[in-house]
């Protein structure tokens, strides 16, 4: 942000918020029309039945819990750069914190999608809520199940009030640069924020606190979405490891998602100046961090698996690494483990091509990982006599590309109606205006 | 003594507005508010603001959610009491992680409700930005300084804004 200066900030950033030109439209509609897609598929499969998004015994839910997976994890860098890294006073996340904490409310709102839609009768979602049916019925707290529902929906609300705390002083910054409509919608938003002292006290203690319990939940979200599988016995599924695994593969495909959106947007909306490469190449560096974790965390399942020796696991290991799936377990080897180390060449991580190109090998790659893990262990169990193989089928390809687009979709609009990088802090990192050089607020 | 009027300073650099608001201070002018486009914790020490009573309500939200998220879980499997593998009814380890979840999520909402209630918000006629003494310009490049006056005060204030090197300088009703 070298060559930015205080007074430009507001218009930089709020530069996007002007009328959208057709090529965004377009963008928008085709968004659109892959969501009908998606939407579609998913009203066939509720007329004719969860046979038609290709259940086949043992391999039941499939494509539809790798998505949920999926999605949380993208969930994740957003609560990571904003909460954490705020914590450590990390200056490098200012200017993208904000389209992150979008991000991980839209990835939670997509992957909390993918639970109604591996309902078979979507209509009576609400008995996953805990609450006692007619026959006194209560769930079960001990079911991680609950732990799940309890821990997506605490994500879910505590990231979208981080993210509309974080909203509210900017909310006014448009609101007193807008006419018209816009100029009340905006003014309802921002609550009537007039950025006084006492606002930004209140708002400063809250800020912080609301920081130091969203970190926690980074690690507990996944932690939680693991025990799905851990706290089950299906070879391949029940491993200590599995916790810190989901958290550091959550991490790093959050990081490549965070990549693959901003990398576009700082040079559509011509943001050089505020994502800069030294931004991008810190997400680099973190990416390398988590790729080396996930990494050993790939070795070491191979390591419990043979030091068990427990023969239906070792079998599972050497099944997802030469049997059916193989392909798709050399894919997530290299684009996990091995692509991301690109990124110790300096040149490579201050590319925005190639950083872009890496992060989408990670996306792919990610998305992998979850259905070699989940459709794996559950295609070769313990009964030979129920070893059954998956390939996902239409439906469950239009649904999973209904959903990109739905993400896209909303990612759009945000990046177009809501300023998305934070105003008031890219001012506070750029200093603030003083008659005299050298002190600082005036000291 | 406390009026309805008021004066206000409008300020370009943050040297020349905490220099202003010192020596008002110091003759013990009743500096209504100080606005700005981004928190500055100098004017939290200039003007002695108490820590913030949001940290006490947002332990309060933690430690009900708390309570009140186990104390469902207790109540429901009492009420229905399903054995299995020989489990405890009410077992400890499954409780850290319904615990943690209350504790988090009422901490937070009541944080996020403290900090709008204490800021005096929300404002539905302040919507539109039309605050007493706030000027548009407060949310971007500029920082301001309202001052309560009597008659006898408000030539003293004014002085005082002027040579801290306020733009501007105004009286504001209400």
């Amino acid at each position: 942000m070298e060559n930015l200066k205080y007074g430009d900030v507001d218009r930089e950033i709020l530069r996007p918020l002007t009328r959208p030109g057709r090529v965004y439209w377009l963008w928008v509609f085709l968004f659109f029309l892959g969501m009908l897609l998606g939407l579609s598929a998913w009203t066939y499969q509720i007329l004719t039945g969860m046979g038609s998004a290709g259940y086949h015994p043992s391999v039941m839910w499939v494509t539809y819990i790798v998505n949920f997976v999926f999605w949380i994890g993208i969930a994740h860098s957003g609560t990571l750069i904003s909460a954490i890294l705020y914590l450590f006073r990390a200056k490098w996340r200012t200017a993208i914190s904000r389209a992150s904490e979008a991000m991980t409310i839209f990835a939670v709102i997509i992957a909390s999608t993918f639970v109604l839609v591996h309902l078979g009768r979507t209509w009576i979602f609400y008995w996953t809520i805990p609450y006692p049916n007619q026959r006194t019925l209560w769930v079960d707290f001990q079911s991680p199940l609950i732990f799940d529902f309890l821990a997506v929906s605490t994500y879910f609300t505590v990231s979208l009030i981080f993210w509309y705390t974080g909203l509210v002083p900017d909310l006014a910054v448009v609101r007193d640069r807008a006419r018209g409509i816009r100029r009340k919608i905006y003014g309802f938003f921002s609550l009537g924020w007039t950025g006084t002292h006492r606002q930004w006290h209140h708002y400063g203690s809250s800020y912080l606190l609301l920081a130091a319990l969203a970190t926690p939940l980074v690690v507990s979200v996944h932690s939680v979405v693991s025990w799905d599988f851990a706290l089950s016995i299906i070879p391949g599924y029940h491993s200590t490891i599995f916790p810190p695994y989901f958290v550091a593969g959550a991490i790093l495909s959050g990081l490549a998602m965070v990549s693959t959106l901003l990398i576009p947007l700082r040079k559509i909306f011509r943001y050089e100046n505020i994502i800069t490469i030294r931004t991008l190449e810190r997400i680099a560096q973190t990416t390398i961090l988590m790729s080396l974790i996930v990494g050993y965390a790939y070795i070491i399942e191979f390591f419990i698996g043979w030091y068990s020796g427990n023969t239906v696991e070792k079998q599972t290991f050497l099944f997802r690494a030469f049997g059916h799936y193989d392909v798709m377990f050399w894919v997530m080897c290299f684009c996990n483990a091995i692509a991301p180390l690109f990124f110790f060449v300096k040149k490579i991580r201050t590319t925005p091509i190639t950083l872009f190109i890496i992060a989408i090998l990670i996306n792919i790659g990610m998305w992998t990982e979850r259905y070699v893990i989940i459709v794996g262990s559950m295609a070769q169990d313990f009964i030979p006599y129920q070893w059954g193989f998956h390939r996902p089928n239409w439906v469950e390809i239009s649904i999973l590309i209904g959903s990109f687009c739905l993400f896209l979709f909303l990612f759009f609009l945000f990046a177009k109606f809501l300023p998305s990088i934070s105003i008031a802090e890219v001012k506070e990192e750029v200093g603030h205006p003083m008659r005299h050089k050298g002190g600082r607020d005036g000291e | 003594m406390a009026s309805d009027r008021g004066v206000l300073g409008v300020f370009a650099y943050v040297d020349d507005l905490l220099n202003g608001l010192r020596r008002l201070k110091e003759r013990n002018f009743e500096i209504r508010t100080v606005f700005s486009p981004l928190r500055l914790r100098d004017i939290q020490e200039i003007l002695g603001t108490k820590p913030s009573i949001v940290r006490l309500i947002t332990l309060i939200g933690g430690i009900l959610g708390g309570t009140c998220l186990v104390g469902l879980a207790v109540y429901a499997h009492l009420s229905f009491k399903l054995i299995t593998g020989g489990k405890p009814i009410l077992p400890a380890v499954p409780w850290v992680i319904v615990l943690f979840e209350g504790t988090v999520l009422l901490a937070a909402i009541f944080s996020v409700i403290a900090w709008i209630i204490k800021g005096g918000l929300p404002r539905v006629r302040y919507q539109s930005g039309q605050s007493a003494g706030y000027d548009p310009r407060f949310s971007g490049d500029r920082f301001g300084i309202l001052v309560s006056c009597t008659d006898g005060e408000r030539d003293q204030i004014i002085k005082i804004l002027q040579e801290a090197g306020a733009e501007e300088v105004r009286d504001v009703a209400g």
